[in-house]
């Protein structure tokens, strides 16, 4: 097969094929931009007080700054990954006929791959150009660092790696599909998802605890970064956990509804829950991976705030004011604006995964439209149908939610829970003999140990928000089913 | 005449239940064969077998005095593609592909250069009499003349094998005839084999040979819709 001929092949499609495409490119456009501007931040170099945000100019927070970034890039590219759903059964048509024709299986495979490919560079490229030209139409070397480029081969491994990882993904997505001449057959694993992902998730606390336990004698050496990778990995390896945890969920969620559910619509969703238990790992992964990173943030807010309260009582004690004495607390207003920049970028992800969900739900009632509307010649309410799927996503969705609003909140705790108090403070005014020309200052009669609280509000809203986004998800994809379970997609062969 | 392609003891099962038990059929080159039997006999199983698009669970596939059954699943395509034309009674067409596209797919997918392919196409949608539907997309086009274009697309290779499932099997008496006419005639023209599967006895008039089947074996009383 020629390339001229599978570049054909890859963009023949119809009206959704062709959403599919623009959607997957606006994601590769997105992400694109995200990673650069994350490079860009990480190509400045020492001390840039030129900078207006200080967040810029302290080569300390800069990697956070990044992290943050590519953060958000995160669930842009998962976007990008549940479009390639999108339309499924269609392509599957469509795959299955070119087989047909004498196609072999990986030429099947590398036309569907290639869709995904093109339109990833077309929406990477697109994103250097808006990049370059934002850059320079915003010119302001104050605000933002439009005066750092980062290197050329950096910026090329950038927007070759958006497609590349598309693709990847949706081979990935493809390794389960098997295309015959005479249709599209999806493997089917024959035993459920079981609860091995709790081990990752303990795997990844315990990776996050590490350099934090002195008395375990465990020091992670120079440089900093080393110890920064462990606390990513750890993070990563516990959001990894609960993703992939959805997938026991799911079941266990299903085999419940379908045993004490009353009515159609959870016999319905719980049936579903159990054909298939990894739709949620693959449709709530962004969702769960930014509200595992919100309550990270939030959890990290409350040790923040704690740790500065210790520093107020502390200078307190020893009679400093107006922003004198120990610890940071002079000025903890920028350590909580960086959280507030890290929630505003957990805000976007979860607006972005909630796109994604919506995506998935779309492409589920599409996938289903026959089944749907035989329901519906039947005599289903589409009603009725439309509780079953909002009963298919919320039900292993909450559960998740509180899984991963405690992973992350457990991460943090992991480091510190209290600041101990507990001591007298003396003044001493002659250096050569301390002991003997020391007094004591103060005995503080507060509570001796400061414990950093579960801020439980603000998990309660992060697990709210997500909810709510899912919801709204949901009952956009609802739409959809009015028109899907129309009877003439009976008679459409 | 030597058999082109023959089919000895085969023996396939839908899980539990088998759809084949022990066939044996050859097909000489240029014989026109028609599989015939009543629903669920196991017609279209046979075919999807000798043509490659199924694997057997017993017995064995010969083409050209070689086991097609153990080649691998990209050889048995290749050979589709090359050596056999595959025609259904719908849906083989590519909804989002024009007809002579649809046409050209298997030279296409066999490296042959975009201008040849087309002309070829084209010249194939001439010989089956819609070269006026060439840049017309399945949709839009009549089920006349979609059976056609696959049929077309299903010879554009000029294959020495032609499995033809139900063919006509969508489109009315008038139609049916002619566009069986039309496969049967190029079909001698090229010397092309021809494997039928039909329940009409008047489409299975028109096959050298009639091999009919009931529960998955060959009928012994070899009626078949004469009966």
């Amino acid at each position: 097969m020629t390339a001229s001929t599978l570049a054909r092949l890859a963009v023949a499609g119809n009206r959704t094929d062709m959403l599919r495409t623009v959607l997957t490119a606006v994601s590769a456009l997105l992400a694109t931009i995200a990673m650069l501007c994350a490079a860009t931040v990480l190509s400045i170099t020492g001390w840039a007080g030129r900078y207006a945000a200080a967040l810029l100019v302290e080569p300390g927070l800069r990697p956070g700054v990044a992290a943050t970034l590519v953060l958000v890039s995160l669930p842009v590219l998962a976007l990008a990954g549940q479009c390639i759903r999108l339309g499924a059964p269609a392509r599957d048509r469509r795959l299955a006929a070119i087989r047909l024709a004498g196609a072999t299986p990986g030429e099947a495979v590398l036309i569907a791959t290639a869709e995904t490919a093109v339109a990833s560079l077309l929406g990477s490229v697109a994103g250097l150009v808006a990049y370059l030209v934002a850059r320079a139409a915003i010119g302001d070397q104050r605000t933002l660092p439009t005066d750092v480029l980062p290197p050329a081969p950096v910026i090329v491994l950038l927007v070759v790696l958006v497609p590349v990882l598309a693709a990847a993904v949706g081979a990935l997505l493809m390794r389960r599909v098997i295309v015959t001449p005479l249709g599209v057959v999806r493997r089917v694993r024959k035993r459920g998802p079981r609860p091995w992902p709790g081990l990752l998730i303990a795997a990844g606390l315990a990776l996050f605890a590490l350099p934090f336990q002195e008395h375990l004698k465990i020091h992670i050496p120079a440089p900093r970064n080393a110890a920064l990778a462990v606390l990513g990995g750890g993070v990563l390896l516990t959001m990894a956990g609960v993703v992939l945890g959805v997938g026991w969920i799911s079941h266990t969620a299903g085999r419940l509804l379908r045993r004490y559910g009353r009515g159609p619509a959870t016999l319905l969703a719980g049936q579903r829950l159990i054909t298939d238990p990894w739709n949620g790992s693959r449709t709530m992964a962004a969702l769960l991976a930014a509200v595992t990173a919100g309550s990270v943030a939030l959890a990290y807010r409350a040790l923040l705030a704690t740790n500065f309260r210790y520093y107020d009582l502390d200078n307190q004690v020893m009679g400093y004011s107006n922003g004198e004495g120990t610890g940071p607390a002079a000025d903890p207003s920028f350590y909580f604006n960086a959280i507030r920049l890290v929630m505003v970028a957990v805000g976007l992800s979860a607006a972005v995964a909630a796109a994604g969900l919506l995506i998935a739900l779309v492409e589920s009632v599409v996938a289903r439209r026959r089944a749907y509307a035989s329901l519906t010649a039947a005599g289903v309410p589409r009603r009725t149908l439309s509780a079953a799927i909002l009963w298919q996503t919320l039900t292993p969705l909450v559960p998740a939610l509180v899984l991963a609003l405690a992973a992350g909140d457990a991460l943090v705790r992991l480091t510190q829970t209290d600041f101990d108090l507990g001591h007298s403070y003396r003044e001493c005014v002659s250096e050569n003999d301390p002991e003997a020309h020391c007094r004591t200052l103060a005995e503080l009669h507060l509570p001796s140990v400061l414990h950093v609280p579960v801020p439980w509000g603000d998990l309660g809203l992060l697990g709210a928000g997500a909810l709510l986004a899912a919801l709204v998800a949901v009952g956009a994809g609802v739409l959809v089913l009015r028109s899907s379970t129309d009877l003439e997609e009976l008679r459409v062969g | 005449m030597s058999a082109l392609l023959s089919g000895t003891g085969l023996v396939r099962n839908y899980g539990a239940t088998p759809a084949l038990r022990g066939i044996d059929l050859e097909v000489a080159a240029g014989e026109i064969v028609a599989v015939t039997g009543p629903s669920g006999c196991g017609k279209s199983t046979l075919l999807h077998c000798l043509a490659g698009i199924l694997r057997v669970d017993g017995g064995t596939v010969t083409y050209r005095d070689q086991d097609i059954g153990l080649w691998s699943e990209a050889a048995r395509s290749r050979l589709r593609r090359t050596e056999f034309g595959v025609l259904f009674q719908f849906g083989q067409l590519v909804p989002e592909l024009t007809a002579v596209e649809n046409v050209a797919l298997p030279l296409l997918l066999a490296g042959t250069g975009r201008r040849e392919a087309r002309q070829t196409a084209l010249d194939w949608l001439g010989r089956l009499g819609v070269a006026e539907s060439a840049e017309q997309r399945p949709g839009t086009m009549s089920g006349g003349q979609q059976q056609r274009c696959a049929t077309a697309r299903a010879l554009v290779t000029e294959p020495r094998v032609l499995f033809a499932d139900e063919p006509t099997g969508a489109l009315d008496v008038l139609t049916g005839e002619q566009v069986l006419g039309q496969i049967v005639r190029v079909a001698r023209e090229q010397g092309t084999a021809v494997v039928l599967v039909t329940h009409e006895s008047s489409v299975a008039a028109y096959a050298d040979r009639e091999v009919a089947l009931r529960d998955g074996v060959v009928d012994p009383t070899g009626l078949g819709l004469a009966r």
